[in-house]
């Protein structure tokens, strides 16, 4: 939204400068993005949040500025529209206060087409639009002026002089005024004359019935329309307009009649004419502002802070909030004592009121107590507050979906310390990246609205991108080792869909063994008892694993405890044996260790030829072994391993 | 065997003081002081000796004895000295300005060191880590959060829709999470207050990518539900939190915001430490970047989970993550944060 400083000192004085002015009203929640200088004037860009249709207009970015400079607004001065004597261009209006809740219109008879004067062309052009000719750019003068859209029907092209609101069937034809045709989506709102759909309520004027230089009369309306069929219609046609935009936010419903008037008084002032109908006003609610009510006690309670009441008022004041003091204790009430308002220092007195503030219907963002607090709180200045940590239980009892983040820590610093470096890459890939795996793309999750095709499917492997950054440094360095800790999906729809973290790794300096090493340690250090080896492939480009984090950190376990240092010595010896080459190293071992408890560890010592020297510890925990013992032992490990694998000692 | 005791001194210091290594000094201790060494044999000879001369020749080998223990102490001492020398002069000989030969170890990529600085931040006051889908449902990313369907506000956060085909999931209901806010219903409707809780994610969004947007992207999402919670206790938080993250002296500021799932909202700008304030493409030439949206929770979210609105109150927050890194290390565009190349994981 574009704002000129000019126009708005036509409703409010400013004493701030521009940048100062543009910081205030960031704090106060209408966020200033540019300020820019142009032709003597100064333009503010604002981003106006989805709450506040009332600030898409100059009067209501001055209403704010009213309140942050504490002035008040210049209010125009607006004619009263009366019912001539002679209503020479009646209309029938078939209402439908589901489609339109309010519909407010009059008949301007013996106009003149011209240019609009300079200064609106100005104007309109400082606010990015394009002046077309007096009675549109009136239209779109008063829509950003005041907030509230309205649109001008050329009166002799309504045929019948006759409209009906309802909603489209779907696939209707229509050409709006900029001449572009549109087939009409399902419960769009449209305005029909006796033959024609003459507007897309809303959104678009009809090309039939718009404005031309011949028009001689001309029918004005304010509509109140239904903000969600608004939305979903210009969602469905990819046409948002500047009124959608206004509608879809919830546009004030008591704002019709004085709209009408400004518009009615701007077409005579620049257009002649004379109004020619009664003014036209269906509706079947009053739309009166309503009454809110304020308790300061709960107010400091949630702000943290005392703000005197007489400041409380007077926000409330400035911001057209009406309020009163409808109770007002006599003496201070007890106060709860689980909340601790910070002292302001300012010397308040403050009893616990309450306070009634009639909203005007502009302001439908506030609906409930706490939309109040936060009227108090935002023009007080939130960089105005004291800052303080919370106080209140804490709870030992897990959360739910808690996260033991000190396990991840645990196995990237092991990764690290092994020499991989970490990457992050994008949960989503493309189709090519699928179809390069030979993977068909069905049994994958699928995005149906993409950024780009690149982006497509949800990644199942890490693999891909690893792969991809193996590639991507290869220019670069001849030692490549790196790790993702990630998410992949898997299944192929979403009843079946699981998501899972995985871990993998890809290396080119490391060997098979090296990178079983590092898993094997991994492992270690959380406590897992699993063989790494089915994690590990060996790839053209290097060593790469991937696991099932997710899954295999079930089996966590960190607790540690002490072992007493054995009190008597160990026997150590190496056994050398001849075994076939199919036997598995890690069989033996394990056999070696099933034959006696006093076996404690065994590892391959070396490999020669045909042979295998393995280093065995005994040891008893209990006393000392002897020679004997240890002979008795060895004995049975040979034997067995020559029943078993057939084994030979070496001479 | 007085004169055989004075030769045997006599032999043994000039013997060692001619040595200059330590395995030799070795060899002639034991040569003479051994259990078979020369001043021993002549020692166990004492007793065969007339009793009344055995205290007088005793004396004189005891005197001998530390005669030799005494030069050899010395002699050690001096081949110290020498050896150091020379290994000084031998570290001389080597160019030591070369640098060392590091270990190889890898990095850790800088989104994994300031999620672990956040986590333990937040520890120091109470708050517990949670994890939770990516793929998520329609009602825990908006719903819950006060955001009905045809909630203009859904403009702000464009959506990217799973294709439901094969599954017997409404089109539209299932999405890619927009927002890890989206934690907050699944644990409130789990647990009574108190809760305090961070969940960090990824999120995605239907968005153009630029140098401060991306498809995807981190947040770390924040909550804080009990019986007092107040809009200054936010404010300490995030003034904490931040100062601790990023340092005691960044620069921040507080501005009024709206997200239907708050009430009061807040935003909370850093200013931009890429130009220190200036303006930059990473900000927007606006010298801030909005690093910490928030605000105190609406009455309607806690209805929602089951809460009492008019008993418990409770702040929420979402730490732009992916822009904190960034901010941090001055890295003036959010795509290097996916970017695999070792020229920038190397420099963390």
């Amino acid at each position: 939204m574009l704002a000129p400083l000019s126009w708005l000192k036509e409703y409010v004085d400013i004493t701030l400068s521009p940048k100062e002015l543009g910081d205030r009203l960031t704090e106060v929640g209408l966020g200033t993005e540019k300020i820019t200088k142009a032709d003597g004037d100064v333009i503010f860009e604002f981003e106006i949040t989805p709450n506040r249709p009332d600030l898409l207009s100059i009067l209501g970015i001055a209403r704010e500025i009213a309140a942050v400079e504490r002035k008040k607004i210049r209010q125009l001065n607006l004619p009263n529209l009366t019912k001539p004597k002679k209503e020479s261009l009646p209309i029938k209006l078939n209402p439908d206060y589901k489609l339109f809740q309010r519909w407010t219109g009059i008949s301007i008879a013996n106009i003149s087409i011209k240019p609009s004067p300079q200064w609106m062309q100005d104007r309109l052009t400082k606010i990015g639009l394009r002046p077309i000719n007096n009675v549109i750019d009136i239209t779109n003068y008063v829509m950003f002026e005041l907030g509230i859209p309205l649109h001008a029907f050329d009166y002799d092209q309504i045929i019948g002089h006759e409209m009906t609101v309802e909603k489209a069937i779907g696939g209707e034809h229509f050409t709006s005024v900029d001449e572009k045709s549109y087939h009409l989506p399902k419960n769009a709102i449209i305005i029909k004359d006796k033959e024609r759909i003459i507007d897309l309520a809303g959104i678009k004027g009809g090309l039939n019935s718009g404005i031309t230089d011949n028009t001689k009369y001309v029918f004005l309306h304010v509509t109140i329309d239904d903000p969600i069929l608004i939305r979903r219609a210009s969602i469905a046609l990819s046409l948002r307009s500047d009124a959608s935009a206004i509608y879809e936010r919830g546009v004030d419903k008591g704002g019709t009649l004085k709209t009408l008037a400004r518009a009615a008084q701007l077409v005579i002032e620049l257009a002649g004419g004379n109004i020619a109908s009664k003014i036209y006003d269906l509706k079947n609610k009053a739309f009166e502002p309503w009454k809110l009510k304020l308790r300061t006690e709960r107010m400091n309670n949630i702000l943290g802070i005392e703000i005197p009441e007489k400041r409380v008022l007077s926000i409330l004041e400035s911001l057209n909030l009406n309020p009163s003091i409808i109770t007002l204790s006599s003496f201070p009430r007890k106060r709860e004592s689980r909340f601790v308002p910070v002292k302001t220092g300012i010397k308040s007195g403050v009893t616990d009121s309450v306070i009634e503030c009639t909203v005007p219907t502009y302001r439908n963002d506030l609906k409930i107590e706490e939309d109040l607090i936060e009227e108090v709180a935002r023009i007080y200045g939130y960089n105005n507050f004291p800052k303080t940590i919370p106080i209140g239980q804490l709870s030992t009892k897990k959360i739910p979906y808690f996260k033991d983040f000190k396990i991840e820590e645990i196995a990237k610093n092991i990764l690290q310390a092994s020499g991989l470096s970490e990457i992050y890459t994008y949960s989503l890939i493309g189709e090519k990246d699928l179809t390069e795996q030979r993977w068909k793309t069905e049994d994958f999750l699928r995005v149906d609205n993409p950024v780009s095709l690149e982006f497509e499917y949800l990644r199942p492997t890490l693999k891909i991108n690893l792969l991809k950054g193996f590639s991507q440094n290869k220019p670069n360095f001849k030692d490549i080792n790196l790790f993702e800790l990630g998410k992949v999906y898997l299944g192929n729809n979403l009843n079946e869909a699981k998501e899972s973290y995985f871990l993998s790794g890809i290396s080119n300096t490391k060997n098979f063994f090296e990178v079983k090493g590092i898993l094997e340690r991994l492992f270690d250090e959380l406590g897992i008892k699993e063989d790494p080896t089915k994690f590990i492939e060996i790839l053209d480009e290097g060593v790469f694993f991937e696991i099932n984090y997710s899954e295999i950190i079930k089996q966590v376990d960190l607790n540690k405890k002490y072992i007493p240092l054995p009190k008597y010595p160990p026997i150590i010896e190496d056994l050398a044996l001849i075994i076939e080459e199919k036997i598995k190293t890690g069989d033996i071992i394990n056999e070696i260790k099933q034959q006696s408890r006093f076996v404690t560890d065994v590892s391959l010592l070396d490999t020669f030829r045909d042979s295998r020297t393995f280093h065995i510890i005994y040891q008893n925990k209990e006393g000392n072994l002897t020679t004997e013992e240890v002979g008795k032992i060895r004995e049975k490990i040979i034997k067995f391993l020559k029943e078993k694998f057939n084994a030979k000692v070496k001479e | 065997m007085e004169e055989e005791l004075i030769q045997i001194k006599n032999t043994a210091v000039s013997l060692i003081l001619d040595i200059l290594d330590r395995k030799t000094l070795e060899e002639v201790k034991l040569q003479f002081l051994g259990r078979s060494g020369k001043l021993t044999l002549v020692i166990k000879e004492i007793a065969k000796l007339p009793k009344e001369d055995r205290p007088e020749v005793g004396r004189l080998a005891n005197e001998v004895k530390k005669a030799i223990e005494d030069t050899i102490a010395n002699q050690e001492l001096r081949i110290r000295q020498l050896t150091d020398q020379e290994s000084g002069e031998r570290k001389e000989k080597i160019d030591t300005s070369v640098p060392g030969i590091k270990p190889d170890i890898g990095h850790l990529h800088p989104m994994t060191q300031v999620l672990m600085d956040v986590v333990d931040v937040f520890k120091t006051i109470g708050f517990q880590v949670a994890d939770g889908p990516e793929i998520e449902t329609d009602y825990y990313n908006f719903e819950v959060l006060n955001i009905p369907k045809d909630h203009p506000s859904r403009d702000t956060q464009q959506t990217l829709f799973l294709d439901t085909r094969k599954s017997k999931v409404v089109p539209g209901e299932v999405i890619l999470r927009t927002q890890t806010s989206a934690m907050q219903g699944r644990i409130m409707e789990k647990i009574k207050p108190p809760v305090r809780a961070i969940v960090p994610g990824k999120n995605f969004r239907y968005e153009q990518v630029d140098a401060s947007h991306g498809f995807e992207f981190w947040q770390v999402e924040g909550f804080l539900v009990d019986t007092s919670v107040r809009l200054t206790d936010l404010f300490g938080t995030i003034d904490y939190v931040l100062r601790k993250l990023m340092g005691e002296g960044i620069k921040l500021k507080f501005a009024t915001t709206n997200f239907p799932f708050v009430e009061p909202g807040v935003d909370t700008y850093i200013q931009c430490t890429v130009c220190n304030g200036r303006g930059c493409s990473f900000c927007k030439q606006s010298g801030w970047s909005e690093i910490m949206p928030a605000g105190m929770i609406h009455p309607n979210v806690l209805k929602a989970v089951g809460y009492d609105s008019q008993k418990v109150t409770g702040f929420a927050f979402a730490i732009g993550l992916s822009r904190l890194v960034t901010l941090r290390y001055q890295m003036d565009d959010l795509r290097l944060l996916t970017n695999p190349d070792m020229r920038i994981l190397e420099q963390f």
